[in-house]
């Protein structure tokens, strides 16, 4: 599915060096998520604070859920050995490849994966 | 369970009603009787999965090249037997590296191919739960007492081995019973499928995504924040996670 938007995906690696990416508020979203999943407790304060000087109560909060949302799938689905459907993996598999995301280990579930070769 | 009762007081945000009713729903998940634990393993199981968020063992594996070349014990409550201890913290802790030798070693370590499902799904929804409290900023959402039962020992009928490491139930193999599982999709993709041994988790996760992401039916549903928005920080957390799905 396509959403008529072009974004930057080095914001998905943490590799952006400038602003948001073309998604709104995409560097303090990538912020919060990086601390709600580390240790630094302090980090996960200035990142909530600075996501909320942006977002609505309740925009905040679907950042929340999604991210409870994906912690649950991504276990599901290294835990299980699934591999990922043909549909989805032709309609992603420029994305993928950008990506680089065959590196993961997880990618051996899904038939024909290779890592993108040392440059 | 009423999800009134559940105190999310420090988010200073209000959180939505069916947001609310669906993390009471998950709590009294954990704490009824499955298809193959008691409620009260599986609250054991939801509570180990927490521990083994400090767990020292956890945390060097989790910086080592491999998680195999440490060996230890895990912080444990006790309350469980080992290759289920082992299995609930490495999916709470390290669930980008596990591997089809992994689960082939638990398998043979004892643990049936239902109770692997039944717990995955259980470590999953726990850990799903708190990092959401987590980001929030408020406690995790305190688990239930056990609910009296025992487990049903159901096993769907027409799961398809082969396709990943545990069996999956085919949507037009769903019936009798199962029938409602997956609510009549036309596309119903492995992650939705991934837990199907257990069909009642699938049931459980249906709603939650609803609530949570946007439902599968309705892919264009809107919420406060943006699709991309969304996508940006599912695909992070999934890359932090180190998944591929």
């Amino acid at each position: 599915m396509t959403l008529g938007v072009e974004a930057d995906l080095s914001q998905v690696d943490g590799k952006s060096q400038s602003g948001d990416g073309g998604v709104a508020h995409g560097a303090r979203l990538v912020a919060f998520t990086d601390a709600v999943m580390a240790d630094d407790e302090d980090a996960l304060r200035r990142g909530r604070a600075a996501l909320r000087e942006v977002l609505s109560d309740a925009a905040f909060v679907d950042t929340c859920a999604t991210i409870g949302n994906f912690n649950i799938v991504d276990r599901i689905a290294d835990a299980t050995g699934i591999p990922l459907d043909d549909l989805m993996l032709s309609m992603s598999a420029q994305v993928r490849e950008d990506l680089d995301l065959a590196r993961f280990g997880s990618s051996a579930n899904t038939p024909g994966q290779r890592r993108r070769a040392a440059s | 369970m009423d999800g009134r009762s559940l105190d999310y007081t420090a988010a200073g945000a209000p959180i939505r009603d069916d947001l609310r009713a669906t993390h009471a729903m998950v709590l009294e998940h954990f704490s009824r009787p499955g298809c193959w634990f008691s409620g009260r393993e599986r609250i054991a199981i939801a509570a180990e999965s927490r521990l083994a968020v400090g767990c020292p063992l956890c945390r060097e594996r989790r910086s080592a090249l491999s998680p195999e070349h440490v060996q230890g014990a895990h912080a444990t409550t006790g309350a469980l037997k080992q290759p289920l201890v082992e299995l609930i913290h490495r999916v709470r802790t390290d669930p980008g590296r596990l591997s089809r030798r992994f689960f082939d070693a638990v398998i043979a370590a004892g643990l049936r191919d239902g109770e692997y499902v039944e717990a995955v799904g259980i470590v999953a929804l726990a850990a799903g739960l708190d990092f959401l409290c987590r980001a929030l900023g408020v406690p995790v959402l305190p688990l239930p007492g056990p609910l009296p039962g025992v487990p049903s020992r159901h096993r769907p009928s027409g799961l398809q081995e082969g396709i990943a490491w545990v069996p999956l139930l085919p949507p037009e193999a769903a019936s009798g019973p199962d029938a409602d599982i997956y609510g009549g999709a036309d596309f119903v993709p492995n992650i939705v499928r991934a837990l199907s041994l257990v069909p009642d988790h699938v049931r459980v996760l249906r709603t939650w995504s609803d609530a949570h992401y946007v439902a599968l039916r309705d892919l264009t549903a809107r919420r406060a924040i943006d699709r991309p928005q969304i996508e940006l920080v599912a695909a992070r957390v999934s890359a932090l996670n180190e998944c591929f799905y």
